[in-house]
């Protein structure tokens, strides 16, 4: 199945499918001038960033709990921990086995 | 003796130890500056070691060489234009495979290097061991293991350093290789680019151009348009084959890399029991304990504060009055001794009085927190709360620091990543009370009004605070970015490395507001001197009596306000004598006078910080919003409350 990060339930692991936001972005951008092309920028920059941290498609992450009143997800990835933020975690795709 | 003279730079993502080696290096010889021009912290030092000088630099702890934020270019820039001797990559034994994916692009970078693998005590604990023979092979480059807070391992990498920059040791630096589809296109991109001059390594500039770098694509574009143009074709092509974007498949290609490195080079067994640490982020991170932790973990560490402070302050205070008669037989009670001594000395005595007590366990505490990891931890916590103001949760520290002294919490906005949100964040934290703040409403309301009415104070400012928070974020243009942050497992904290921190940021202050405090004290004086606070109050008049129903005296107490706020209290008392407080003014009057004086200027010293972070302008601009905010809430208010 092919969930978004925010839909997996505490413990469950799955693998990335996709973190950039961006292709689908890009034909939008195209025939929007200006402010969609910077909020392809923009957007793009944080996937990048994602990514940086180790955030990149096939790669297996879990998702150990979420901060309470809707806060940001606690993950863990290539043996690391991270908290993002609801939004962005919303907009990685993950698959998982149920 | 040969006296030689290098540069070395230590580099390393964040939470890996690199501070601490860097004052294991360099002790007291070091510099804490800015980077120029930008508000990112440079820190320098200089080391002699076996007949040679050598200056570290420490750069700032980065998790990639890409454009994200301003420490990453500023990195980079450093490394590839200012091509020191050798770079030290400090890596976490424990975290290696996102440490090697930025080892990778320091090789890219085709720098000198070599890799101090740190914490590995640490992760023997976590049953992580590392084959630091393998990985020398495997990355061509020198390897050496570390334990920075015993300083263990230090001397050894300093000699192995010294061997890799005389040219001792034949190096041979991995050169880390994608998949074809990639590499046939860097190779594509490399015949282009040697055709050209650049600053950089020619593959790294085509690598970067398949990563959509923004930078990199600018100084390329000046010189050659063809150049861009098909690198955009290029990525097209693998976005096309791969199915995800550029930048993306390549940062996940050099993942894969770094994944293949590191599990060749290091051995996992997991260890039987959950350790401590863990233990402890699972109940600081708890959805429901997290937060009475949290509430009694700030609250204790002010209390402890104020304590500390109140006493240390009244101690200094004493002492330094009581010089005195001294100063007075020496230069007289006339013009100028009133204004050297009312002038400068208590300007000094003020902020020595603030400095001391407050702000140096202030600081030293908070960072005390940071390096244990637990600020990370409050912000994971709060990023809700602070996103219903367009901030994330990293915002809640500098807020958070804003209640004791608004100065450290505009400098601590420095922790945000846009530009956007830096000026958002000193926006909303100099309208948090700070102690001088709450010192005037549980001094004046709290102590004369009642101390519902001082709470109901607080409750207002913070309505305040949050919805001009909201109006600013809605209005100044851009994206609301989103928390992204690591959490690194929690330590103990190393006590000369949080000590120092304290002092360079404890000088900060003192350099930055000191000067300020100082000379409008002496303005301040000197109108006092030349009998000029009257006629001043009178032409204050239509404002402090007509539109906010206050004494006239009132207006000159809130002019000594704006050295710090605590002196309006002060001066009320002052100007009143012998008339108590408590019967020179109404309580509508009281309440009034500290909603002005809550909100209508930032202080001094404050105003110090933001324009030494954000320019004259912004400083202006907000101080200037702030004044007619307050006389505006002021003006409401007392016509609220008579009716």
């Amino acid at each position: 199945m092919n969930l978004p990060l925010t839909a997996l339930r505490n413990g469950e692991t799955g693998v990335i499918t996709s973190t950039d936001f961006s292709s689908e972005h890009r034909g939008m951008c195209e025939h929007r001038a200006g402010r969609g092309w910077k909020k392809h920028f923009r957007v793009a920059r944080f996937a990048k960033r994602l990514s940086d941290l180790g955030l990149t498609p096939g790669t297996k992450v879990t998702v150990v709990k979420s901060a309470p009143f809707n806060g940001p997800l606690e993950v863990s990835v290539r043996g690391s921990r991270l908290a993002i933020g609801r939004g962005m975690a919303s907009r990685i795709l993950v698959d998982v086995e149920r | 003796m040969s006296n030689k003279h290098f540069r070395i730079a230590l580099a390393g993502n964040a939470n890996v130890g690199k501070s601490v080696i860097f004052n294991q290096l360099t002790g007291l010889h070091q510099h804490i500056g800015n980077w120029p021009g930008k508000t990112v912290e440079k820190a320098e030092g200089t080391l002699h070691f076996k007949g040679y000088t050598i200056d570290i630099i420490d750069l700032p702890g980065i998790y990639s060489l890409s454009t994200f934020s301003i420490e990453e270019l500023i990195s980079r820039e450093y490394i590839a234009t200012e091509k020191p001797e050798l770079v030290i990559n400090v890596v976490d034994a424990s975290l290696l495979e996102r440490n090697l994916f930025f080892t990778l692009q320091l090789l890219e970078l085709e720098t000198p290097l070599l890799i101090a693998v740190n914490q590995v005590d640490m992760a023997k604990k976590k049953g992580i061991i590392v084959d630091y023979e393998k990985a020398e092979k495997i990355l061509g480059v020198p390897v050496v293991p570390t334990v920075a807070v015993s300083g263990k391992g230090i001397y050894h990498m300093l000699e192995t350093a010294i061997e890799v920059i005389e040219k001792k040791t034949k190096m041979e630096p991995l050169k880390p290789r994608y998949g074809q589809e990639i590499e046939e296109r860097i190779e594509d991109l490399i015949i282009l680019l040697g055709k050209i001059q650049l600053r950089y390594p020619v593959r790294w500039v085509a690598i970067k151009l398949l990563e959509e770098d923004e930078e990199v694509e600018k100084e390329v574009l000046e010189v050659s348009p063809e150049i861009v143009a098909t690198a955009e074709k290029l990525r097209d092509e693998l976005e096309q084959l791969h199915g995800h974007s550029c930048p993306t498949v390549v940062t996940s290609e050099r993942y894969q890399v770094a994944s293949r490195v590191s599990g060749e080079i290091q051995k996992i067994t997991e260890p039987l029991k959950t350790p401590l640490r863990e233990k402890l982020h699972r109940v600081t991170t708890h959805r429901i304990l997290g937060f009475p932790i949290m509430l009694a973990a700030v609250l204790a560490v002010f209390v402890a504060i104020f304590t500390f402070g109140d006493f240390t302050s009244a101690l200094l205070g004493d002492f330094f009055f009581g010089l005195k008669p001294a100063f007075d037989s020496v230069l007289g009670t006339g013009i100028v001794g009133e204004l050297i001594w009312g002038g400068v000395m208590e300007g000094i005595i003020g902020g020595i009085t603030v400095a001391l007590p407050y702000i140096l366990p202030f600081y030293f505490i908070l960072y005390l927190f940071e390096d244990s990891g637990y600020l990370s931890r409050v912000a994971f916590l709060m990023d809700n709360l602070m996103h219903k103001m367009g901030l994330h949760g990293k915002a809640f520290i500098p807020v958070m620091l804003s209640f004791g002294c608004n100065v450290p919490g505009c400098l601590g906005c420095r922790i945000m990543e846009t530009a956007r949100e830096r000026l958002l964040t000193a926006f909303v934290v100099t309208l948090v009370p700070c102690a001088a703040t709450s010192v005037i409403i549980l001094g004046l309301v709290g102590a004369h009004v009642g101390i519902e009415w001082a709470l109901a104070l607080y409750i207002i400012n913070l309505i305040i605070i949050f919805v001009l928070g909201r109006i600013a974020f809605k209005a100044l243009p851009g994206e609301p970015t989103e928390l992204i942050m690591e959490m690194s497992d929690y330590r103990i904290p190393h006590l000369p490395t949080v000590a120092k921190q304290t002092w360079f940021r404890l000088q900060e202050f003192i350099v930055m507001a000191f000067p300020l405090i100082i000379a409008g004290s002496l303005v301040i004086k000197f109108a006092e001197v030349m009998n000029l606070l009257e006629p001043i109050a009178n032409i204050m008049s239509p404002i402090t009596v007509t539109w906010l129903g206050l004494p006239l005296m009132a207006g000159i107490a809130l002019i000594f306000g704006i050295l710090r706020k605590e002196l309006t209290l002060i001066m009320l008392a002052t100007l009143f004598a012998p008339i108590p407080l408590a019967n020179a003014m109404s309580s509508v009057e009281m309440i009034v006078f500290t909603l002005v004086a809550m909100l209508y200027i930032p202080c001094v010293a404050t105003i110090g910080a933001l324009v030494k972070e954000f320019g004259w302008k912004k400083a202006l601009l907000i101080t200037v919003f702030e004044i007619l905010f307050a006389l505006l809430v002021g003006g409401i208010a007392f016509r609220i409350l008579t009716i």
